[in-house]
């Protein structure tokens, strides 16, 4: 038995593999935005007065996280389109179904995780810091965007960074409604080619260097925004 | 919303237990079953990891290292396939799917929980080690009898929600058609074919219950300890009980 | 310039503040002494609104305090007041000209040359000019609490108040932000501040406040107040002050 994995990279079956991985790329980059955009918004909607909004978000976030990401990926793709009027499931079936329904249920669901970690963030600042932004004049909005967030994101950053990791790796879930991302298609080239071994070599690597660059990538922006003489406040 | 209860009517034992007695168990009592069987078997192997993290052997620090960064680089799923493939060659036959689920659970699961007793050990107060030397205990007592019990005690509420992990981590099982809630759920949903979003609520909501159970119990069990080592006068930093987000995985 | 007419705080059941009036004139330096507890901080964190006060009336440069109800009127005050906090709390991912620009650009809109300018006399005047560049965690909290004054004397403010300024800082750090108020208080800036620094307070202020319980005891200078206080409060916290 050979093994010769630079080969599976060619012809039919390297396009499939890419385009598996372009396929990963994109979904994990769609649904990373959309998770972030939803968790800066849970975030503000939790410091608010109105208890009725902070319970809202606290279900969100409970659902979220004692739910398995299969389960909701599979409630989105199969419960979901049941639900909505006929145009739309014909509609949605044209364009890609699987892609959109899995980046709504995966960046719903890191949404929830990424709003705990800017929490997290958020009450890593104590009260001082946004008191000293009031006082000198700075409206809500102007403290949050000068003093607050900059600080708490930068707080915030390790754990969302780990998290975003998780969202790459999640993105594997998604084999399981048929989008044909790099697990899927290892599997397809694997069925056909029996080369087990060296399909899953290179699905490994792929993922392995992937998340290794994202975490080089995250280490560098922290230097580069790093606190200067932080720690000894 | 009729059509609900009709389905959890007619199917709650598949869901439950599956085919069980006259066939397989499965259901919600297969992954209870297959969660507790990975926890317990994955801690001894977790226990040798977080150990030879500690041990200052700069070869066994960067062995369990790599270990752990190649098991948290790659998806759940691509593991499931790794042993799935690989288990059947090494052993010479074929194993079920809950054998491999097992074994997946087993070794991914080892990766996190190294990580949980390490940040207990590491959290004692060097005092406890260098009291178990200086009574002349050699490495073994000295972990066995001193730091191991006082750091497994104090990480109980993270292993606990280590626990909820797995339970969502038996899922995936149904990728590989292992008889647990979620398959059992898909074969429910293909009898009754019509009513998709009311079976994949019920499925979604069984897990919600039964995780957000055991995740107030661990916040419960963390705030006992709490009082309890304050009560002593216990002095210094405050043991993380709850592991950091970045060592609790999700699926 | 500052106005207390009758006021009056709780905090839920507990009184903090009992029926204070009191003025603090143009120029004035007033210093509140008085053990913890008493309502000195809580006081002089009416002034700018980080406390709500339930009754009476607060009156700042004529501004009515105590009756703002608008976001927008409550941020004008704030810009208007100077504050120094014990904890200084610098913003710590800016340098320490960009601490002292922030409001001048954001609130006041002065152009960024224009603020820059302003900022660097101020720093010059609080001897940090040279540390402009350097981030709160580079700085020694003698030189971050110097910081934070003339953050606070960027926006112009008619009047400063300080809560415990030293009171987080070591020892030997202590004289040189004291100086820094001493030279403020000796342009005539109107003060209000609340310390433990018998010294200064000696020196420096035209009168003072002593503070026990959530009221105003005894009002006087301080001549009068460290030879012969007329409250026997007054006199016992002298006493065990003076035995340390």
């Amino acid at each position: 038995m050979s093994f010769d994995p630079v080969s599976l990279l060619q012809g039919q079956y390297g396009q499939l593999i890419f385009h598996g991985l372009s396929l990963t790329i994109e979904l994990a980059f769609c649904a990373w935005l959309l998770a972030m955009v939803l968790a800066m918004f849970l975030a503000i909607i939790r410091l608010t007065d109105r208890p009725l909004l902070r319970r809202l978000v606290i279900a969100y976030v409970a659902y979220h996280r004692n739910v398995p990401t299969l389960v909701q990926l599979m409630v989105w793709y199969f419960g979901i389109p049941a639900l909505v009027p006929e145009q739309t499931q014909i509609w949605m079936a044209r364009y890609n179904s699987e892609f959109l329904l899995a980046m709504i249920a995966l960046g719903m669901c890191q949404a929830a995780y990424f709003s705990e970690d800017i929490r997290a963030g958020l009450r890593a600042l104590g009260p001082g810091q946004s008191e000293a932004a009031r006082s000198l004049g700075l409206t809500y909005l102007g403290s949050m965007r000068h003093v607050i967030l900059p600080q708490a994101l930068r707080h915030a950053a390790p754990a969302l960074v780990s998290n975003s990791i998780l969202l790459f790796k999640n993105t594997s879930l998604a084999m399981a409604i048929g989008l044909a991302e790099i697990t899927y298609a290892i599997r397809e080239v694997e069925s056909d080619s029996f080369r087990t071994f060296e399909c899953y070599l290179i699905a490994t690597a792929l993922y392995l260097s992937c998340s290794l660059l994202l975490m080089a990538g995250s280490s560098w922006i922290s230097r580069r925004y790093r606190i200067i003489g932080a720690g000894r406040i | 919303m009729t059509e609900l209860f009709s389905i959890l009517h007619d199917y709650w034992k598949l869901l439950l237990i599956g085919s069980y007695p006259r066939g397989p168990l499965g259901g919600l009592a297969m992954t209870l079953l297959l969660s507790a069987l990975s926890l317990m078997l994955t801690f001894p192997l977790s226990v040798l990891l977080a150990l030879a993290r500690t041990s200052g052997r700069v070869s066994l620090v960067r062995l369990s290292a790599a270990w752990v960064a190649v098991i948290r680089g790659i998806p759940l799923v691509m593991l499931i396939f790794w042993v799935y493939f690989l288990v059947p060659l090494l052993i010479g036959r074929n194993i079920s799917g809950f054998a491999t689920m097992l074994c997946t659970l087993i070794i991914y699961e080892s990766a996190y929980i190294c990580e949980i007793i390490r940040a207990g050990i590491q959290a004692l107060p060097q005092g406890q080690h260098e009291a178990g030397r200086a009574l002349g205990l050699n490495y073994i007592q000295c972990h066995l009898r001193v730091i191991l019990p006082q750091a497994l005690f104090n990480t109980l509420p993270s292993m606990l929600n280590q626990f909820v992990s797995i339970i969502k981590e038996t899922s995936l099982g149904y990728v590989i058609n292992v008889q647990e809630l979620t398959f059992a759920a898909s074969q429910v949903n293909g009898q009754v074919l019509t009513f998709p979003f009311q079976i994949f609520f019920i499925l979604a909501a069984g897990y919600f219950l039964v995780c957000y159970a055991f995740t107030r119990l661990a916040h419960l069990l963390e705030r006992s300890i709490q009082r309890k080592r304050l009560g002593q006068g216990h002095e210094g930093p405050p043991v993380p009980l709850a592991a950091s987000p970045a060592d609790v995985p999700q699926v | 310039m500052i106005i207390f007419s009758n006021v009056q705080k709780w905090y839920g059941r507990y009184h903090a503040l009992k029926y204070i009036t009191a003025e603090v004139k143009k120029g004035e330096v007033v210093v509140l002494l008085g053990p913890s507890g008493s309502g000195k901080s809580t006081l002089i964190r009416t002034v700018n609104r980080l406390e709500e006060v339930q009754e009476g009336q607060i009156l700042f440069d004529g501004f009515d305090v105590t009756s703002t109800a608008r976001h927008q009127d409550v941020n004008e005050l704030r810009s208007r007041v100077g504050f120094v906090f014990q904890q200084f709390n610098l913003f710590p991912h800016m340098s320490a000209l960009d601490n002292v620009t922030l409001a001048p650009i954001h609130v006041k809109g002065l152009k960024r040359s224009h603020a820059r300018e302003l900022a660097m006399t101020l720093l010059e005047r609080v001897g940090m000019r040279h540390k402009a560049g350097s981030f709160p965690g580079q700085l020694s909290g003698g030189q971050q609490q110097r910081v934070a004054i003339a953050r606070a004397l960027a926006m112009e403010p008619p009047a400063m108040l300080f809560d415990e300024p030293t009171s987080a800082l070591d020892p030997e750090m202590v004289g040189e932000v004291l100086s820094v108020m001493r030279d403020l208080a000796n342009d005539g800036m109107t003060m209000m501040c609340v310390t433990h620094e018998m010294n200064f307070a000696r020196e420096v202020a035209d009168s003072i406040w002593f503070m026990d319980g959530g009221e105003i005891v005894e009002k006087s200078t301080p001549e009068v107040f460290f030879s012969n206080p007329t409250h026997d409060r007054a006199q016992r916290f002298l006493a065990d002050r003076s035995k340390r």
